[in-house]
């Protein structure tokens, strides 16, 4: 079969699919995406309709916008799931980086005493709040932290606004990797930071390193960086095997990835390399959704046309109207066939098994009515 | 501050919130500065090679590349930034060849995060104050895709929190000059880049008054992909006031399209959510005017990918409001 065909067949059996069973079955739904997608609207679109279904679900966001986070009663930000008001089974909570960073070390650290010196460090409280990658790494924690308390069916994640979708999936093995690093060693060694290096026993360079970082950053810099990273020590194991957990968890076909997108090239593009990471590493993708997509009202007319027609009708103000009617139909022909032509460039040789398309409304979705009817669409209940 | 100032300082840093176009907008703001005469840098900060894309050309790096005349173009990293920059103060290559590996950059953004900032400000500011042999600044303005607007607010915030970790040094001199530049109307111009949708107008307004309370001149607000109405007052009115389906079908039928009564109703539907949109619009537009700064509009393409065209579009557009 030529490759054009076969791509064509698999968009279409794509769309014929929906959502419906792995919002029905799945235990950890993970929305992915670049920014401004509509990843919170579309990990709270599928929180309703899992409880809707009568599971016990949370829907754990990270950056909602005002109004949405309103309609979820997430007006305080206090990093603890909440009863949504007027939906059963629905628990919503916001994620608190600082917050959630401060209770893994108080559960973690061998003592209360310990826990106060590490949060009281003034490296971890630049940390807490600013390091990059920390967003998603306390978002696992807390994934690790309800999987494991059990009381929900259904845990649905709205990943942090990174740069780059592909920041919550590298998240576990960059820490593991740093951990188990060269860095992490060096100052873990008794003596480097203090520039008294025995050179030997971590190796050329370390210390001419050490004295370099140190003529850049200050005195005493390192040394106080060293006595965080020590103070650290002993919990590193449990950092590791719970980031191990995860991965496993996320890895597993209890889970599914939902990658989220505008029909837009560059969020197109960073869905395609999502969707390809997802099946290098062996990870469940559910789907992908296409958010604010165009649906032409005339789809067999020509857009040509149309427009011509549209500018054709002058007179009374109703013909106008009715012009510029013919004009918007027109305009919305031309920007669906260059969607189309987006999508089927970005799903070149890839399969995202289902393909769920949500029309642009005429307001962004605020409300839980709004979610409800983008939920829809994802069940495969309403076409337009 | 007017529109027409748009392009007047050394540094524009270009912002806004993911998917608004920031770097669309970027782009379409150095060609303008070409073609009213500047000499302009176009700077990608932690670049995916969207410019490389935009204009057709090799992946962008270090290193300044003319790539259209008065036009050039560079990708900044923090890696290349902090080699540079080494090299610079302590002209130790073996130091900064040492430095300059995973671990030392993973130290830079580890266990502070603001170096990073430095490094990339700093190279900014580098670009700025070059001069030519004669005297002349190397370039008359540098456009700089610049990273989102909270990570520009923490740093001009903090800059004593970027230098906290790091209490001596050239790096806390470095950073206090950055500042300054970034402080300072006649170079520096913050650029937001909004959509007329609530979401990214509601942030744009928050960062404004953040940006403007932290000293920062914030130039005028530019709205991307704003709709057309395509429909005058006495049309509009007609469209507001309700068509029956047989009015639409008997219009359209006369020029020449044939359209069943559910086609009419479809188009009628369409035709209420354009004027919802409409309305939106102009209540975000009312919205941002709370903000006290000027708005320049750039319109809705059809198009669904930036290229050089459709940049070239806008900036033609940004050269008549800078007129």
């Amino acid at each position: 079969m030529p490759p054009q065909r076969r791509d064509a067949e698999t968009l279409a059996a794509a769309r014929e699919r929906d959502l419906a069973e792995a919002i029905a079955e799945r235990h950890v739904l993970v929305c992915t995406g670049s920014g401004g997608v509509g990843k919170t609207t579309t990990a709270a679109s599928i929180a309703l309709a899992a409880a809707a279904q009568g599971r016990r679900t949370l829907v754990l966001t990270i950056d909602p916008a005002r109004r949405l986070a309103q309609s979820l009663g997430l007006s305080s930000l206090d990093n603890t799931p909440r009863q949504v008001a007027g939906v059963e089974h629905l628990d919503a909570m916001m994620l608190d980086m600082k917050r959630t960073f401060d209770e893994v070390i108080e559960r973690h650290a061998e003592s209360a005493d310990r826990a106060r010196t590490i949060t009281s460090n003034r490296f971890y409280q630049q940390m807490s709040s600013s390091l990059a990658g920390t967003q998603e790494y306390m978002a696992m924690e807390k994934l690790y932290d309800l999987h494991s308390q059990g009381r929900y069916d259904c845990l649905v994640i709205d990943t942090p606004p990174t740069r780059n979708a592909l920041d919550f999936l590298d998240a576990p093995k960059r820490l593991t990797d740093f951990l188990e690093g060269r860095f992490l060693k060096m100052f873990l060694t008794p003596g480097v930071a203090a520039g008294r290096v025995a050179s030997k026993a971590v190796g050329v360079g370390t210390g001419m390193f050490m004295r370099a970082a140190s003529r850049i950053t200050g005195s005493g810099v390192m040394a106080d960086l060293a006595g965080f990273f020590q103070s650290l020590d002993g919990m590193y194991e449990g950092f590791k095997a719970r980031a191990q957990a995860v991965y496993r968890l996320l890895q597993s076909p209890e889970s599914g990835f939902i990658v989220v997108t505008t029909p837009e090239e560059h969020a197109l593009r960073e869905a395609r390399y999502f969707l390809q990471r997802l099946a290098q590493d062996g990870m469940p993708t559910a789907g992908l959704v296409v958010n604010r997509t165009t649906v032409p009202d005339l789809p067999h007319a020509s857009a040509d046309a149309l427009a011509a027609a549209g500018a054709a009708l002058d007179g009374a103000p109703g013909r106008r109207a009715v012009g510029a009617l013919l004009g918007l139909a027109a305009a919305d022909l031309d920007v669906a066939h260059r969607e189309e032509r987006a999508l089927a460039a970005a799903l070149h040789d890839l399969d995202p098994r289902v393909l769920v398309e949500v029309p642009q409304r005429a307001e962004d979705v605020h409300d839980v009515e709004g979610l409800a009817w983008v939920g829809r669409r994802l069940l495969g209940e309403a076409v337009r | 501050m007017e529109t027409r100032e748009l392009l007047d300082p050394r540094v524009l840093f270009v912002t806004g919130k993911g998917g608004v176009g920031k770097s669309t907008v970027a782009a379409a703001l150095a060609l303008a500065a070409v073609r009213t005469g500047r000499r302009t840098c176009l700077v990608e900060v932690e670049g995916r090679q969207t410019m490389a894309r935009v204009f057709g050309t090799e992946p962008w790096d270090f290193d300044e590349r003319e790539i259209r005349p008065d036009l050039f173009g560079m990708s900044v990293d923090p890696e290349a930034s902090l080699s540079e920059y080494l090299d610079m103060f302590y002209g130790a290559r073996r130091i900064s060849k040492l430095v300059v590996g995973s671990t030392a950059v993973e130290f830079a953004t580890t266990a502070a995060p603001g170096i990073k900032d430095v490094l990339l400000i700093g190279k900014v500011k580098e670009l700025e104050r070059r001069r030519e042999p004669d005297g002349r600044f190397a370039y008359d303005l540098i456009v700089v895709d610049a990273p989102p607007t909270g990570r520009i607010v923490n740093f001009l915030r903090a800059p004593d929190a970027t230098t906290e970790l790091v209490n001596v040094g050239p790096i806390r001199g470095q950073a206090q000059s950055l500042v300054d530049m970034l402080l300072d109307g006649a170079r520096t111009h913050l650029q937001l880049v909004t959509l007329l949708e609530e979401m990214p107008v509601e942030e744009t307004v928050d960062s404004a008054e953040a940006l403007r309370e932290l000293g920062v001149t914030v130039g005028p607000i530019i709205v991307n992909r704003a709709l057309e109405p395509g429909l005058d007052e006495e049309a509009r009115a007609a469209l507001v006031d309700g068509l029956d389906n047989g009015e639409v079908v008997a219009a359209a039928g006369e020029a020449g399209v044939d359209l069943t009564e559910e086609d009419a109703e479809r188009l009628l539907a369409r035709g209420e959510r354009h004027l919802h949109r409409l309305d939106l619009e102009e209540r975000m537009r009312e919205r941002l005017r709370g903000a006290h700064t000027p708005v320049a509009e750039l319109p809705f393409l059809a198009s669904r990918e930036f290229r050089e065209p459709q940049v070239s579009a806008l900036a033609d557009r940004l050269v008549e409001l800078t007129a």
